[in-house]
């Protein structure tokens, strides 16, 4: 094919310091500049026929093995899936435990992620030398005894979440309609005692982050610039008072101007989102239905949407901790509201840290957490159920169909890098045609590109799956001349047309 | 390593690193599991956890001996790569779980965490490591009896007195 022949291929592969596999790709035209750029991620393959004939009630332990990475998200998603499917509320405690077992996770997964992976971007900082851009740089800037502080952090935590719901690596203690068993006074105080030092943790580290980062008015500019900036919708959790919430509530996007565009249970997910197939990617990108797919652009007309911290910060109207609030609003005074800027994500996710750990304290302070009534025994009989947590990556959402006795017939996922699919190679093309032109391609620029990417802290290793059980999905053919020859299209009720 | 003389020397223990959920990736975890019942006086973990979780799995020995899998795509599923990690850098490239293992280990020197002083890698080609429930490449499976018997010479040659003393003296 001819354009085979006169488009060269720049490929970026591993992406350094990603917990995962990812590869972005640039291609180039005849005169050498930007064609197009995209990431390309692993498929991971089969997960609806290997959910097929288990046992829902397994799935909360399979699912978190699923990915290294974020196992108490996907044990979570799937608990609460299981609470849907056999129509049951857990009791207070039994709720309780689980976001304080949750919340503590996405401390520990915060810190990790801004410290160590995206602190060679920020904290070491984009112009450096790339024998420094790596977490040796990190420790070096940030110095050693914080360097210690992080790991022992992570260590504390890590202990707190195996106490409190096995291993922290393979979490087991949700059960449709509660938790496991009961939390001690023992374990509450201890709780408490590390919440305080997360408080803590996270005031000192938005601290470091203002001297390292805000400080340097080059670095500002560099979150403000154009080409780490897109006017998409943005999607999260919210209470009832539509403040931010990781573990439940409602589904709630604003639009790019950030005004309420749609507020839904999950229940509700496949009225809201739709997924594509481009002939290039295994993976599905998934936009808002209602607004409708327009490609790879953003503006309000186009569904492409953002999940994870910063989508999650622009979705919420506040935050439920006094501290973490006063951290956004000096955020949003900052950058503005809604923030557009890719790079922010860095700052909000520390802004999520101090607010996991302010809600950790909250839960843990409160007496009632070791209230021995953790669990409401399940009589349904189930049939469908969804469920949704914000992990650590955005938005994650697990959906089964069973039979009266529990076994699945239908099972779909969609995790949070799924969700910012199209927003992240929005943002790779984009940095690719600022910072990239011609055949000459120097490490700095390279590094510029996977910073656009690596700020949404992807997570590649379960990003894709099989096909779908009631999504829509649509698949767009083109042909060698990128002339769209076919469409097929499959809606939620299995229909399928083509176009 | 504190002590590498006295009762921690010649401590061996034995990672497994994989995910058995996923095709030729659970290769890791099986042979971790065999390697338990083979040589009960091994220490063995095994884990799904990747990146600086195996900070967690570095104290404590005076050997570490890691199975995981790769893909480079250079070779045939099943083959076998063998080095130390002080060798790290001139590995295969894009190792599923050990990409990160070189800077797990930088962060454990820059802050003093106590490591091993003696990291052994074992990696096998794999050819699909992202289908949930798939089946094993036929080769990958066979390289398991190939990796047992790696542990064994291993086990056999790093747990006589004086192992870890040793290994520091060639560094």
């Amino acid at each position: 094919m001819a354009e085979t022949l006169t488009t060269r291929r720049i490929t970026i592969d591993p992406i350094t310091r990603l917990e995962g596999h990812g590869r972005i790709e640039i291609f180039l035209n005849e005169d050498g500049a930007v064609d197009r750029a995209y990431f390309q991620v692993p498929e991971l393959r089969g997960f609806e026929k290997f959910a097929q004939g288990r046992p829902a009630e397994d799935m909360p332990q399979i699912t978190s093995r699923i990915c290294g990475v974020c196992p108490t998200a996907h044990h979570m998603a799937s608990t609460k899936a299981l609470d849907a499917l056999y129509q049951v509320e857990p009791p207070p405690a039994g709720k309780k435990i689980r976001e304080l077992i949750y919340t503590t996770f996405m401390v520990e997964d915060h810190a990790l992620h801004f410290y160590f992976l995206g602190g060679p971007d920020f904290i070491v900082g984009p112009q450096a030398p790339a024998a420094e851009r790596n977490v040796l740089g990190v420790i070096a800037k940030v110095g050693i005894e914080t360097g210690k502080k992080v790991i022992a952090m992570r260590r504390k935590l890590r202990e707190l979440i195996a106490l409190a719901g096995g291993k922290a690596g393979h979490p087991v203690f949700g059960l449709p309609g509660g938790v496991a068993r009961p939390l001690s006074e023992e374990d509450r105080r201890k709780f408490q005692g590390a919440a305080a030092e997360a408080v803590e943790f996270g005031l000192f580290s938005l601290e470091a982050f203002r001297r390292l980062v805000l400080a340097n008015s080059d670095y500002v500019e560099l979150i403000r610039s154009d080409a780490f900036t897109h006017r998409t919708y943005y999607m999260g959790l919210v209470d009832e008072q539509n403040r931010l919430n990781f573990y439940d509530g409602s589904i709630r996007v604003v639009t790019p101007e950030g005004k309420p565009f749609a507020s839904f249970t999950a229940d509700r997910y496949v009225d809201y989102i739709a997924e594509r197939v481009e002939p290039w990617s295994y993976m599905k990108f998934c936009f808002l239905k209602p607004v409708g797919w327009k490609g790879f652009t953003d503006g309000p007309d186009s569904g492409v949407y953002a999940v994870a911290p910063l989508a999650r910060l622009n979705a919420a109207e506040k935050l439920a901790t006094p501290l973490a609030q006063q951290a956004a609003e000096e955020y949003f005074a900052t950058l503005g509201r809604p923030v557009h800027h890719t790079l922010a994500n860095h700052w909000a996710r520390l802004i999520e840290l101090l607010y996991a750990a302010e809600r950790m304290k909250e839960l843990a302070d409160d007496p009632g957490l070791t209230d021995p009534n953790v669990r409401t025994v399940p009589t349904a009989t189930p049939r469908e159920g969804v469920g949704v947590v914000e992990a650590p990556r955005g938005t994650l959402i697990h959906h089964y169909v069973t039979d009266s006795r529990g076994i699945i017939q239908k099972a779909n996922m969609i995790v949070a890098t799924q969700n910012n699919a199209a927003r992240i190679s929005l943002s790779v093309e984009k940095a690719a045609r600022a910072l990239v032109s011609g055949t000459n391609v120097s490490e700095g620029l390279l590094n510029m590109v996977e910073m656009s990417f690596r700020a949404y802290d992807p997570c590649l290793g379960c990003a894709t799956h099989s096909l779908p059980g009631s999504m829509p999905l649509w698949i767009e053919v083109r042909n060698a001349g990128g002339e769209r020859v076919a469409v097929l299209r499959r809606d939620s009720d299995g229909s399928i047309r083509r176009e | 390593m504190e002590a590498s003389a006295g009762s921690e020397a010649g401590r061996v223990r034995l990672i497994g690193l994989g995910n058995e959920l996923l095709a030729d990736d659970a290769f890791g975890i099986l042979v971790a599991r065999e390697a338990a019942r083979r040589f009960p006086g091994l220490e063995v973990v095994e884990t799904s956890e990747s990146g600086l979780a195996l900070l967690d799995y570095l104290s404590g020995v005076s050997c570490l001996l890691i199975v995981d899998t790769i893909q480079t795509g250079k070779a045939e599923p099943g083959t076998l790569y063998s080095f130390d990690a002080a060798d790290l850098r001139a590995a295969p490239a894009g190792a599923l779980h050990g990409a990160g293992l070189r800077e797990v280990l930088d962060v454990a020197d820059a802050l003093g965490i106590g490591r091993p002083d003696l990291i052994r890698i074992l990696a096998v080609e794999a050819a699909d490591c992202a289908t949930l429930g798939g089946p094993m490449h036929p080769a990958v499976e066979s390289a398991v009896a190939a990796a047992l018997d790696w542990i064994g010479a291993q086990v056999a040659t790093l747990t006589r007195p004086g192992c870890g003393r040793r290994a520091r003296s060639l560094r």
